[in-house]
């Protein structure tokens, strides 16, 4: 290869990277951030991505050089050069995504750790879904139930999951945790919410005619504006 | 070559001289056509075998001393969408060989008269040939992909706008349930099939499949459950409404258009698997002599694999139905906790297919992709034996990550860490292929016929999908992208953005082996580049809406989501007039197309070896297949030697 055509590739893969970090860093692609959790899973989604564009601008640069400059005239009737293979370049590339991956998994599975792993004392709540309503149960406070989620601000949360009839699932985006409620299963998730304010609460597994209305509120409080609710109207 | 040219015309003469010697019998007159196999049978034999299982039910209710009798559901299940098949199938005659023989009557001995298409009529009667079978696979799966599509249409049309437009939420449910599983059971799995069907005999030097009579019968269970999946909507209800997951337990308590699910799924899986074990058998046995599994081009190791994945892993689907209407019908407990059934366990096996099911969608167009770019880039597929291990590797490890599509589950936690590690294992193969493609272009000679526009298209959209595959195998970012639009995105790419450009790529790119004339190249390129544009449009901005809060599968949204959805319908409805360009393009080059050559790639491979369309009997000779399929700017290489013609010596080859 010509030095001239080298240079040519990096700067077309530099521009592919330019244009991929703009799409990745222009329009708000997550939406505020209201858990501890929420900041360790966006630390691995701009990981993720940043390995991504990386990954882009090799494949849009060789693309785009190629269709540029390889295209032949209608009436050129040549073969290219027979090149079979290159034991060198098959390694190369079988080997560095190999470690990329691996990066990703092993900042995966330590952020999982960490987001799974409640802190002393966590505030536990069940969490109640039928077709196609909400509610919650605060065992701590005399089994106080409520129609919105209210947390204190802070606290390691332990949300236990019952479906009352079909699969669903409790979603709030600025909390990033997902977790399916499942008909006889009890899993948990854990939140720490770490921004007062209210956010709502998405159904997000296909639930029957109700789905797309299956909503609540999630109302994050200083801990002794929720002390106060949560006595207050104890049964 | 013009040489060759002139001894390939002669030979396709030849061959028709033959067909008409051998020609179908003439159907009998009168009273006598209602015997004759043809959809004339068949107009009575499915209202008879549809009173013979309802007859069946009645009886068996009666004696049981069931009330009611005459229960619909089970009449619908029994009478509709078992037995009625059945009596298609019967009436059209995809049975008759074995029935005669199982009777004893005398077969008809397999003169291969019921090879080749004479006229129109001839693609609408049970037919062996393999060409004609892919033809068939190829003409429905079209007719479902537009009406999947128009399904998708009207989907967008009702997300336009937040708030509910034109549907109730079931019946919106129901079209983008049935969007899906038309396109995945209806579309892209067996229009891989017919393409298959068409070039893999042709590619191995063999004059048909292995199993002809099975090949057809397999294609005849397709439009039995496109037809059973469409009709949903005509039953009390609506049509099945629980995405074509069909999770259970709601899946289980849905209107009865769900068992029109359930048993579409029968039919078109045992559709698949048939033709799989037929693939697997004709590519095993059926080779050239001097076709070593090595010197087998690409796409028939993309077939290969995909076979294997289809036997194994479509009858766990099969059985997830099964399941879900055994609890609605037999009153089973497979998903009912009450009386300890396991609702995660549909899961589990749904997906145990269901991800194979990606690659089942996915490896077939790896194949076309390969076939297309080493030959309109004049050069050596890059790594062959590397693209066929890594298919292999894909097929195995494509049964080790179903999981990841459970993260959020609530399946046993400890399971996460082991599959995100397999799923993002998956792109080291997957990565393989892309590069090596690219490699494969790189310095060649790039024709940018549509078939390589489709296929380049391929790579790069192929690599989005891919990367944002990785987003979704890494369990944090999946936990909050799982069943958003993020999702629905991902698929797209890989879905529509994979298969779908790959199967136009396939489309195009054999159209003037398979029906003789060239197509035109200006409509086949407006097409691509309008699918480009209107796809990236359509499907870009998803993955932002997703991350940003839309759940997937709703009617209605936040408004903040308003002005993207309506873009994204805008643009949808774009892409969508971007199908009549084919269409078009399509129905005008088959009526006046100009005549196509022989091999207008200039490719190796044997199905350009032979005339355009192939003689009846695919070749004269058995061809002698004495090198790879790929040797493009080798001196002196051939891949085969056909009708007479000997292999270069060694010093011949030298001496180039």
């Amino acid at each position: 290869m010509r030095r001239g055509s080298i240079v040519q590739l990096i700067v077309i893969g530099v521009l592919a990277g330019a244009v991929a970090s703009a799409v990745a860093l222009i329009p708000d692609w997550l939406p505020n951030s209201a858990s501890r959790e929420a900041g360790r899973i966006d630390f691995v989604f701009w990981f993720v991505t940043g390995i991504c564009i990386f990954v882009f601008s090799i494949v849009a640069a060789v693309t785009v050089y190629s269709v540029w400059k390889f295209r032949v005239k209608p009436d050129d009737d040549s073969d290219g050069p027979p090149i079979h293979g290159h034991t060198g370049l098959e390694i190369l590339w079988t080997a560095v995504p190999t470690m990329l991956v691996t990066a990703i998994a092993i900042v995966s599975a330590i952020v999982l750790a960490k987001d799974d792993a409640a802190g002393a004392n966590p505030l536990r709540i069940n969490v109640y879904a039928q077709q196609f309503f909400w509610s919650f149960d605060y065992p701590g406070y005399g089994n106080k139930t409520s129609a919105v989620l209210r947390l204190p601000v802070d606290r390691s949360v332990v949300l236990t999951m019952h479906a009352k009839d079909v699969l669903h699932s409790f979603w709030v985006p600025e909390f990033r945790q997902k977790q399916d409620l499942v008909p006889g299963l009890h899993p948990t998730l854990h939140i720490t919410p770490n921004k007062v304010g209210t956010y709502s609460l998405i159904c997000t597994e296909l639930c029957g005619l109700g789905h797309a209305l299956m909503r609540s509120r999630v109302v994050v409080m200083q801990p002794a504006a929720f002390e106060q609710w949560a006595k207050k109207k104890s049964k | 070559m013009g040489k060759e040219e002139v001894e390939m015309s002669s030979i396709a003469e030849h061959h028709e001289g033959q067909a008409t010697h051998h020609g179908p019998p003439p159907p009998p007159r009168g009273w006598r056509r209602l015997l004759y196999p043809g959809l004339l049978r068949a107009a009575w034999m499915v209202p008879l075998f549809f009173g013979l299982g309802s007859a069946i039910v009645v009886l068996c209710r009666w004696w049981g001393g069931w009330h009611p009798i005459w229960f619909g559901e089970i009449i619908v299940l029994i009478g509709a969408l078992t037995a009625a098949p059945i009596g298609f199938l019967a009436g059209i005659g995809a049975f008759d060989y074995w029935v005669r023989y199982c009777i004893g009557a005398p077969t008809e001995p397999e003169d291969h008269s019921r090879h080749g298409a004479y006229s129109w009529r001839d693609y609408f009667r049970v037919n062996t040939d393999h060409k004609v079978i892919g033809m068939q696979y190829l003409a429905t799966t079209i007719f479902f992909f537009l009406a999947g599509g128009l399904l998708a249409m009207l989907v967008r049309a009702e997300l336009a706008k937040p708030g509910m437009q034109f549907f109730d939420n079931q019946t919106y449910n129901g079209l983008f349930s049935v969007h899906a599983s038309l396109m995945i059971f209806l579309f892209v799995i067996p229009a891989f099939a017919g393409l298959a069907n068409f070039v893999v005999p042709l590619m191995l030097g063999a004059p048909d499949m292995a199993f002809p009579r099975l090949n057809a019968l397999s294609f005849w269970l397709l439009p039995i459950a496109g037809i059973m999946m469409l009709s949903s909507f005509l039953v009390p209800g609506g049509a099945f409404a629980a995405g074509w997951t069909g999770y259970a337990p709601l899946s289980v308590h849905q209107p009865m258009g769900t068992i029109f699910f359930n048993m579409g799924v029968q039919w078109a899986g045992a559709s698949s698997i048939m033709t799989a074990l037929n693939f697997l058998v004709t590519i095993i046995t059926m080779r050239a002599p001097g076709m070593t599994f090595w010197r087998m081009p690409l796409l028939v190791w993309a077939n290969f694999t995909t076979s294997l994945l289809v036997v194994i892993a479509t009858p766990f689907i099969a059985g997830s139905q099964f399941f879900v209407m055994f609890d609605r019908v037999m009153h089973t407990h497979f998903f009912d906790i009450g009386a300890g059934g396991y609702p995660l366990g549909y899961q589990h096996i749904f997906w145990f297919y269901s991800h194979p099911a990606v690659y089942i969608m996915m490896l077939p167009g790896f194949g076309i992709a390969s076939e297309v770019i080493s030959a309109l880039s004049r050069k050596p597929i890059f790594g062959y034996r590397l693209m066929a291990l890594s298919l292999m590797a894909i097929l195995v490890l494509g049964f080790s990550v179903w999981a990841h599509h459970m993260f959020v589950s609530g399946m046993a936690p400890w399971l996460r860490v082991p599959m995100m590690i397999t799923t993002l294992m998956i792109a080291v193969p997957t990565g393989i292929k892309v590069f090596s493609w690219l490699a494969t272009i790189w310095e060649g000679k790039l024709n940018f016929a549509t078939p390589m526009l489709w296929a380049v298209g391929f790579v790069s959209m192929f690599v989005i999908g891919g990367l944002s595959g990785i987003y979704l195998g890494a369990v944090p970012i999946d936990i909050h992208t799982s069943d958003t639009y993020f999702v629905v995105a991902h698929i797209h790419y890989v879905l529509f953005g994979g298969s779908l450009f790959t199967i136009f790529a396939g489309i195009y790119y054999w159209f003037p082996k398979m029906t003789g004339r060239q197509y035109n190249e200006k409509l086949g390129k407006l097409h691509f580049w309008l699918t480009f544009i209107g796809f990236n449009l359509t499907f870009f901005p998803m993955h932002l809406i997703g991350t940003q809060g839309m759940p997937r599968r709703v009617s209605d949204y936040d408004p903040q989501f308003g002005n993207w959805n309506l873009f994204i319908s805008v643009a949808s409805f774009f892409l969508g007039a971007s199908t009549i360009v084919f269409l078009y393009n399509m129905v005008i080059s088959m009526r006046r197309g100009a005549p196509a050559e022989a091999n207008p790639w200039r490719a190796l491979t044997l199905e350009w070896q032979v005339s355009s369309p192939p003689p009846i009997f695919n070749f004269d000779e058995i061809p002698q297949v004495v090198g790879n399929p790929y040797e493009y700017g080798v001196p002196g290489a051939r891949h085969a030697v056909l009708n007479g013609d000997r292999a270069p010596t060694e010093e011949e080859i030298r001496s180039h």
